[in-house]
């Protein structure tokens, strides 16, 4: 990052406050969240460096250091920190890492491409009848459950071949990473289904 | 004021923020003193206010150990446990707690419970003040006299947004700001000082007098974050009693009428013999469980032993253990990447739970702090942090429960899914059904199920000032803030004109601001007694700040004083001690006056010298 902070002009990690001086700053919202916690945009994401990067920089903004400094501050601090949790859960959630990913590059809306391939939705169909009929802990579910999971691992693989490096804004493989990404969501949709039939938690 | 100009030698003291556990059972609080948390003391002994409340049939409320000790012989009048009914309504509250009261439990037209003792109806957030009241005055006589007007407050990890604010505003009412809500378990693994851990999980297992918590916290580099909090609102300490009453009641079937369990004499001398030999089984392979009530013809002794009980208290404590497996089951953990266990609450004395706990963490609970007093110490060492002392702690916290808004076919939409981090906000968008409509309602839900019937409400908003335009063309961008303390916020704004639109709060089981205004008023409106009170709270505090600089200066001005107004000072100094503890007004403004004369001539003699030196200290600066 190469902003650096209005009040004493120190390098800045986060536009959300200084990590030298400790002032908050004002982030609109809508913030870019890769920006928030200091990262370039990318679809890679290390979990352990994004954890780090959170504690760092919630030691600048939580609320509990402002107690003392008057309603504003306290405030000012309660939005910087909701900003933050919320970038990282956009960025620690790998389908909404995605899907930001390929908003920003320009490419389809979750809408925008319409509905499945009729082959997609037959194996749709066919999950949700194995998901009627058979019932919890059956062999017949745990080979779905197993299937489902495979699928999933496979279409996340496609995802993150597609995405890394990033494709250039507006690019055409964007489409197929939407494709894979609403394809991905009825696979947990059914995956959803069979542990919430495996009984309550 | 001949103690003011003393000050000149001494640095003000800086703001005081202690710590409170308020709990079901009893309250305490804790400073932050010499670089550890410290349960405050009056008289060497822990300030602990038994969290009950008498109110006579005048009006006047007694609180902590007077109150308890009346409780024995009018039981109607006194009221216990307070804390389950924080933030709920009638409906909401368990069947069986109601009909062990020996009081009336009504609620007002909206839905808010009240306690109807001496004639006199409360809600649970003006009892909680009351109780929060005598903690701050404990606190500021335990302090020498220091005012307490902040603090830090703990919670179950479990409460929701109506049980934290409902809270909030108890303290409020008891004249405290509350500089954060801190959950029980986090407190209880800060006065451990786990936050000097490398790295590790905590499970913190708080079988409280009236609600269990299990909680499962990561702690890494002195940050603590919340992985999975569960629990169970209505299981504690007082389950355990309860089953003790029973056998009370069973060994008694026949012998008396059955009237006679109702009455609020029998139910309270159960309860305490109950809890006698719950505790005296902590220790001893058997107990004796006594009742003796001769005006109503009960006598009666039953011998327990551990054995019975254990088989008795197995399916509560089972519970807990389920409550356990969930909390790992939400952190995605196995019991075995437990690395430490701590207990909280004083039923984790019954040698059961240790033991149950122990067989299923596969590990030794933590036991070297008084499971009493743990919460209390964390709540001071967060009170530290807010005092702007260290930010060596930092608690990320998550919020208990999903967050959502009831939908047309009432269904529930989550906003915020349970273990969110917070801080956190949503915004929504909303517009109108019908042209030139001017306001929305909307319906505010907190729980996991899937109909808004099945879920809390925690309030109703009404959305006004929305400029008249053609249905479905405004854009009114909601935001819903749940705060640190996890409690919610809304605000909104028609975004397509930039109208602000106005929200209109209804708690469902909370105080409307007004409310909370009103009852303020009236408790500075009714009660000279309350003015006497706060007055006579202020007088010991200044007492305290006297004696501390008095002690201090005379020990370095006493050779400097005729022995007249030493003798004086030593006696005004005696004599104001013992009045802090007295309570009538009139005393302890004479004893104060007294010292405030006897200081003067010590007062005198300092100023001299601070004059000498300073003049001496310019004339070194000349040359």
């Amino acid at each position: 990052m190469d902003a650096t902070c209005p009040s004493c002009g120190a390098g800045l990690e986060t536009p959300l406050a200084c990590g030298a001086c400790g002032v908050l700053m004002l982030t609109e919202d809508g913030a870019c969240p890769f920006a928030l916690l200091g990262l370039e945009p990318g679809f890679p994401v290390d979990a352990k460096d994004l954890k780090t990067r959170l504690r760092r920089f919630t030691r600048l903004v939580h609320p509990d250091f402002f107690a003392l400094e008057g309603e504003q501050a306290l405030a000012k601090a309660e939005r910087n920190n909701a900003l933050l949790n919320e970038a990282f859960a956009v960025l620690s959630d790998e389908t909404r890492r995605a899907d930001r990913l390929v908003a920003r590059l320009g490419g389809p809306s979750e809408k925008d491409l319409g509905s499945m391939p009729q082959a997609f939705l037959m194996e749709v169909m066919e999950w949700n009848e194995t998901l009627e009929e058979a019932s919890p802990g059956s062999a017949e579910m745990l080979r779905l459950s197993s299937e489902l999971t495979e699928h999933r691992d496979r279409i996340s693989t496609e995802i993150a071949a597609a995405l890394t490096p990033l494709p250039q804004p507006g690019a055409a493989s964007l489409a197929g990473v939407r494709q894979s990404l609403n394809a991905r969501r009825y696979v947990d949709r059914a995956l959803g289904r069979i542990s919430a039939s495996a009984g309550p938690a | 004021m001949g103690y003011i100009e003393l000050e000149v030698l001494e640095d003000q003291p800086k703001r005081v923020v202690i710590g409170i556990d308020l709990g079901t059972t009893n309250s305490l609080p804790a400073i932050w003193k010499d670089g550890r948390p410290e349960i405050l003391e009056v008289e060497g002994e822990p300030a602990l206010i038994p969290s009950v409340v008498h109110v006579s049939d005048d009006g006047t409320a007694v609180v902590g150990r007077t109150a308890r000790a009346r409780s024995m012989d009018d039981p109607a009048h006194t009221v216990h446990s307070i804390k389950r009914f924080m933030g709920r309504s009638l409906g909401e509250l368990d069947e069986a707690v109601l009909r062990r009261l020996p009081y009336q439990v009504t609620q007002t037209e909206r839905g808010l419970v009240q306690v109807e003792v001496g004639g006199k109806r409360f809600t649970p957030q003006e009892i909680s003040a009351l109780i929060l009241r005598e903690v701050a005055a404990q606190a500021s006589v335990a302090m020498g006299g220091a005012e307490v007007l902040s603090a830090v407050i703990t919670v179950p990890a479990y409460f929701d947004d109506a049980q934290r604010q409902a809270t909030r505003d108890a303290a409020r009412l008891a004249g405290l700001e509350v500089l954060r809500i801190v959950n029980e378990p986090t407190a209880a693994s800060l006065a451990y000082g786990l936050d000097q851990k490398e790295e590790g999980t905590v499970a913190v297992y708080d079988l409280g007098g009236g609600t269990f918590d299990v909680s499962i916290l990561s702690i890494e580099g002195g940050v603590f974050e919340v992985l999975s909090t569960n629990g169970d609102t209505s299981l504690g300490g007082d389950d355990l009693d309860a089953l003790l009453v029973d056998l009370l009641r069973s060994e008694l079937e026949g012998s008396v009428e059955g009237s006679v369990f109702d009455d609020p004499a029998f139910r309270q001398a159960a309860r305490l013999s109950a809890e006698k030999a719950k505790v005296a089984l902590s220790r001893d392979p058997e107990a004796d469980l006594v009742i003796s009530l001769p005006e109503l013809g009960v006598n009666a002794r039953r011998t327990v032993t551990r054995e019975e009980f254990e088989r008795l208290a197995a399916p509560l404590v089972e519970r807990s253990i389920r409550c356990c497996e969930r909390a790992l089951k939400d952190a995605e953990l196995e019991p075995k990447d437990v690395d430490e266990v701590v207990l909280v609450g004083g039923s984790t004395r019954v040698p059961l739970v240790r033991a149950e706990v122990e067989r299923f963490f596969g590990r030794a609970p933590h036991t070297e702090l008084n499971p009493d007093q743990v919460v209390a110490l964390g709540a001071a060492a967060q009170a530290e942090v807010l005092m702007g002392g260290s930010r060596d702690i930092l608690l990320m916290d998550v919020t208990p429960l999903s967050l959502g808004l009831e939908t047309m076919g009432g269904a529930a939409e989550k906003l915020i899914q349970r273990n969110n981090r917070i801080p956190c906000s949503v915004k929504e968008g909303f517009t109108t059904y019908a042209d030139n409509q001017s306001a929305i309602d909307f319906h505010v839900l907190q729980g996991e199920r899937e109909l808004a019937a099945d879920c809390r409400s925690l309030g109703r908003f009404k959305l006004t000032g929305i400029p008249p335009m053609p249905a479905g063309l405004p854009r009114v961008g909601v935001k819903f803030h749940l705060d640190a303390d996890g409690i919610l916020t809304v605000s909104a704004k028609e975004e397509s004109t930039g109208a602000s639109a106005s929200i209109e709060v209804k708690p469902s089981h909370g105080l409307t601001e007004d409310e909370v205004s009103d009852m303020l008023e009236a408790s500075f409106k009714n009660a000279r007694k309350d003015f006497e009170e706060r007055r006579r709270v202020d007088l010991i505090a200044e007492i305290g700040i006297m004696l501390r600089h008095a002690t201090a200066n005379l020990t370095v001005a006493e050779e400097r004083l005729d022995r007249e107004s030493v003798e004086d000072l030593h006696e005004a100094i005696a004599a104001a001690k013992e009045a802090r503890l007295c309570t009538e007004l009139e005393l302890v403004q004479a004893a104060r006056d007294t010292l405030d004369r006897a200081t003067m001539p010590l007062a005198a003699v300092l100023m001299d010298s601070v004059v000498k030196e300073a003049v001496s200290g310019k004339k070194l600066g000349d040359l």
